[in-house]
């Protein structure tokens, strides 16, 4: 190839590198005319390598100046001194104040992008440390201002770092917790808010003074001002300080939020308020900072404010600290939608602030299943799982056991009881604390994640069984003195069984959420929610009647007892809450069928996999942990088989999750999301029945009637819309 | 070249594993360096150390174990900087220099091909 013979050609004008010593008694000898002629002798396609050659190692090496695998390549500047010395990151910015003073808070909202940019799982060395005044602490110290703002931000992303990677929440953005090499902890940057302050309060005084002479009055203090241009005074004033005010209070959010068993949550929302006033200045702000700097025309995404380049930032010059990953391009995110990032955040930082550490576990889990359809990213999560587990403990105040013992609606004293000290029950613990994780995860991850742990968590049931056996003899006997081992056996293995079965309705129900299946699919899907649903609803009134000391209810068939329940025994609300779910799935997956076999519609053939191998890609999970026993593809078919549009069955459940709704409203009037999924249930069920009715009386005349399925009223139940093609 | 090129080279080794030895004395010469230190040096001023472990027709260089070392300033002299990388191929449109660690006879010997070669 010509480029070997320029090489050798070039050879003589480049000198060895001379630090690079040889061996011992050896010499570095050119190698270069040699490997030519070699190479001009091998055949096409002929390799010279020794015996111990991988091919699949080789293929595996890192490409030398390949700009997506070599993170080393020299790009602008050889080294960050490097650039400092060519004039990168010039200390002060100008000699003109008020440019100076433009520029640093062009700096400050470019700071801003990398921040949001990082949290969206960018490296910190390709964003925040993009920043050459952040990467040498100590250069800046001669500027109050950029110091003091260098200092705080360093301190924020530690905090935060600090946090994500105490959570290990970031076991799906690895990149995130990445900070090798970086002057992330700096001497004096815990102490970055005493000076933040003191510059604070100087260019409080400032704007004060500016004011003062607008209005013509006498100044007191004779003050020296921010920059030259007295028309300009008021405005840079203005904005540089809602930047420092949104750090100071940003800074106080991340640390008191995580401070231990909720104590700073208080404080936090405080803040939270602050940040969201001082944020909404700086977004006021921006008119002003535009108006009167030259913004360059054409950049397509800016990450200032005023849209000019700011200066000090290279991020090509830290590629290599991102390694082992290889170096990925990346876009900062503009400035405007990085204050929209932190609206957001800061929105679903107040909502974990205002949680009311529940004690109880049902409403935990439903907080969490809330809070998770803001859809929050990476660092939201960490901060909710930061107060949900801390030292293994629930808010880092409750035991696992305590909690167990809580949900499983046994009394008091139980909680101090020494079954707590065997291995299976200590396990469960480990599971419920490994649950909460997961459940703060996002929502890809946790559905995987719970997929699996579903078989962990029948396990532990059959382990805490033989182990209760041991402990406490027959624990099935039900006499009306039972001991209080007997009892807390009893109640924790109802409750482990009922929290698997939630844990596989969540695992089904994230598939809506994540599109996993396909209108096709729906039937299959509705079906195996159905019957997760029952199992769950039969499980937790299981649980409630326990702790009632109702112990005749054994003689009664499981699945009757919920089925039957609103005719002659009144069923707990949160029982018939869930079972106006279980009506909708069953309507669902009968008008499904029905649609199917009648019509011909969403019919369950690919063109690469039998309906069956389907069934078993989307439950294989909850097959292998049989949940529930005994169910396999062919009780689905069973189940559908028969199903027509003639068939009332289907009316009575969209009827029957209407009339439930609606007589559930008066118990939950002072929960808003259960009204508010009340109303979604009614809604479903509505639409449903109504377009039930139109296929069967005008299907069979027309033939053009198309029915589509739409999540335009809950996000995982659909609605049938009847529409003529 | 692309960079694709390096990586075909390598995929043929399995079909055409050298069903006929190659007599080249050259070839035979390369081979003996297999295992031995090289120190690469690139365009963009980065030298690679690391154990020989593969070249092809291209003259695409692969090294085992390789360090990266770099200057910190584009003004010789310069302090260097180092990192390990593990496996890495050196294309050779990027090769500016190839040294290996060799004794004084040896280096004589490939100095006369320079010479010859030049």
């Amino acid at each position: 190839m010509v480029d070997v013979s320029e090489a050798v050609k070039g050879d003589s004008k480049v000198p060895i590198c001379p630090s690079i010593p040889s061996g011992e008694q050896t010499v570095w000898a050119n190698a270069s005319s040699l490997l030519h002629l070699a190479c001009n002798d091998l055949r096409d396609g002929e390799l010279i390598y020794g015996e111990n050659f991988n091919l699949f190692a080789a293929m595996s090496a890192l490409e030398i100046m390949d700009p997506k695998m070599d993170s080393g390549m020299v790009r602008t500047y050889y080294s960050v001194d490097e650039a400092i010395e060519y004039g990168a990151a010039p200390i002060p910015l100008s000699l003109d104040k008020t440019v100076d003073v433009q520029r640093i808070i062009d700096i400050m909202d470019h700071l801003l992008s990398c921040e949001a940019t990082w949290h969206k799982g960018c490296s910190l060395a390709q964003t925040v440390f993009s920043c050459l005044y952040l990467l040498r602490p100590d250069r800046t110290s001669s500027h109050a201002l950029l110091h003091s703002y260098c200092r705080v931000m360093r301190a924020t992303c530690n905090a935060v770092v600090c946090t994500v990677s105490d959570t290990r929440t970031n076991e799906e953005e690895d990149l995130f917790t990445m900070t090798h090499g970086l002057p992330l902890k700096v001497d004096g940057d815990d102490k970055c808010l005493t000076m933040l302050h003191a510059v604070e309060e100087t260019i409080a005084r400032q704007l004060r003074a500016c004011k003062a002479t607008l209005s013509k009055k006498r100044v007191t203090e004779d003050i020296e001002p921010l920059q030259n241009n007295p028309d300009l005074e008021e405005g840079l004033c203005k904005s540089l300080l809602c930047q420092l005010r949104f750090r100071k209070h940003f800074y106080h959010v991340v640390m008191n939020i995580k401070r231990p068993q909720g104590r700073g949550l208080e404080l936090a929302k405080k803040h939270i308020a602050c940040c969201f006033e001082e944020l909404d200045s700086m977004i006021k702000s921006a008119d002003f900072l535009r108006s009167i700097s030259a913004p360059e025309d054409g950049m397509k995404n800016e990450t200032t404010a005023s849209g000019c380049q700011p200066v000090g930032f290279d991020s090509t010059l830290n590629s290599r600290l991102s390694a082992p990953t290889p170096p990925r391009a990346i876009e900062t995110i503009s400035w405007k939608k990085a204050a929209e990032y932190f609206q957001k955040l800061l929105h679903e930082l107040e909502i974990i602030c205002s949680y009311n550490l529940d004690t109880v576990f049902e409403g935990l889990l439903r907080f969490v299943v809330e809070f998770q359809k803001l859809r929050p990213e990476l660092v939201a999560r960490a901060h909710l799982q930061h107060l949900l587990v801390q030292d293994g403990k629930l808010y880092g105040r409750d035991s696992v056991f305590s909690v167990i013992c809580k949900a499983s609606l046994l009394p008091e004293v139980a909680k101090n009881h020494d079954i707590q000290k065997i291995e299976p029950v200590v396990q469960l613990g480990q599971l419920l604390i490994t649950l909460l994780r997961v459940l703060c995860t996002n929502i890809s991850w946790q559905r995987r994640k719970l997929g699996k742990i579903l078989q962990d968590w029948r396990i532990i049931h059959v382990q805490l069984e033989l182990a209760f056996r041991k402990e406490c003899g027959d624990i099935s006997a039900t006499s009306s003195n039972e001991n209080i081992c007997i009892k807390i056996c009893r109640h924790i293995l109802i409750w482990v069984e009922e929290q698997t079965y939630w844990i596989a309705s969540r695992f089904l129900m994230l598939g809506f959420e994540l599109d996993l299946y396909s209108p096709s699919e729906y039937c299959m899907v509705y079906w195996y929610m159905y019957i997760i649903l029952i199992k769950l609803a039969e499980k937790t009134h299981m649980r409630a009647m326990t702790s009632n000391d109702i112990s005749k209810k054994k003689g009664k068939k499981k699945r009757d007892l919920v089925k039957e329940g609103g005719k002659d025994y009144q069923l707990p609300p949160a029982i018939l809450f869930l079972q106006c779910h279980v009506y909708l799935a069953e309507g669902l997956t009968m008008m499904l069928a029905a649609l199917r076999n009648e019509r011909q519609m969403y019919v369950s053939t690919g063109p690469f996999n039998t309906e069956h191998e389907r069934f078993v890609q989307h439950f294989e999970l909850l097959l292998k942990a049989c949940l529930p026993d005994h169910v396999s593809y062919y009780s689905f078919v069973e189940t559908t088989a028969h199903a027509h549009l003639s068939n009332a069955a289907m009316y009575n459940c969209f009827k029957g999750a209407q009339r439930i709704a609606k007589e559930l409203r008066s118990s939950f009037s002072n929960d808003p999301d259960k009204m508010a999924e009340l109303r979604r249930i009614e809604q479903v069920a509505e639409h449903n029945s109504v377009a039930l009715g139109l296929i069967s009386r005008l299907g069979a005349v027309d033939a053009s009637l198309k029915v589509q399925f739409e999540f335009s009223h809950h996000p995982f139940f659909a609605t049938a819309v009847v529409k003529r093609s | 070249m692309s960079t694709k090129e390096p990586t075909t080279c390598l995929s043929e080794v399995g079909s055409s594993n050298q069903l006929e030895t190659n007599n080249s004395n050259y070839v035979s010469h390369v081979k003996k360096l297999l295992h031995r230190r090289m120190l690469v040096g690139i365009s963009d001023g980065r030298f690679f150390l690391g154990t020989f472990y593969c070249i092809d027709k291209q003259g695409n260089i692969i090294l085992q174990d390789a360090v990266e070392y770099r200057s910190t300033r584009r003004s010789a002299p310069s302090p260097m900087e180092q990192r390990v990388l593990g496996i890495i191929l050196i294309p050779s449109s990027c090769r500016k220099t190839c040294h290996v660690d060799s004794s004084i006879e040896e280096q004589l010997s490939l100095t006369s091909l320079e010479e010859q070669n030049s």
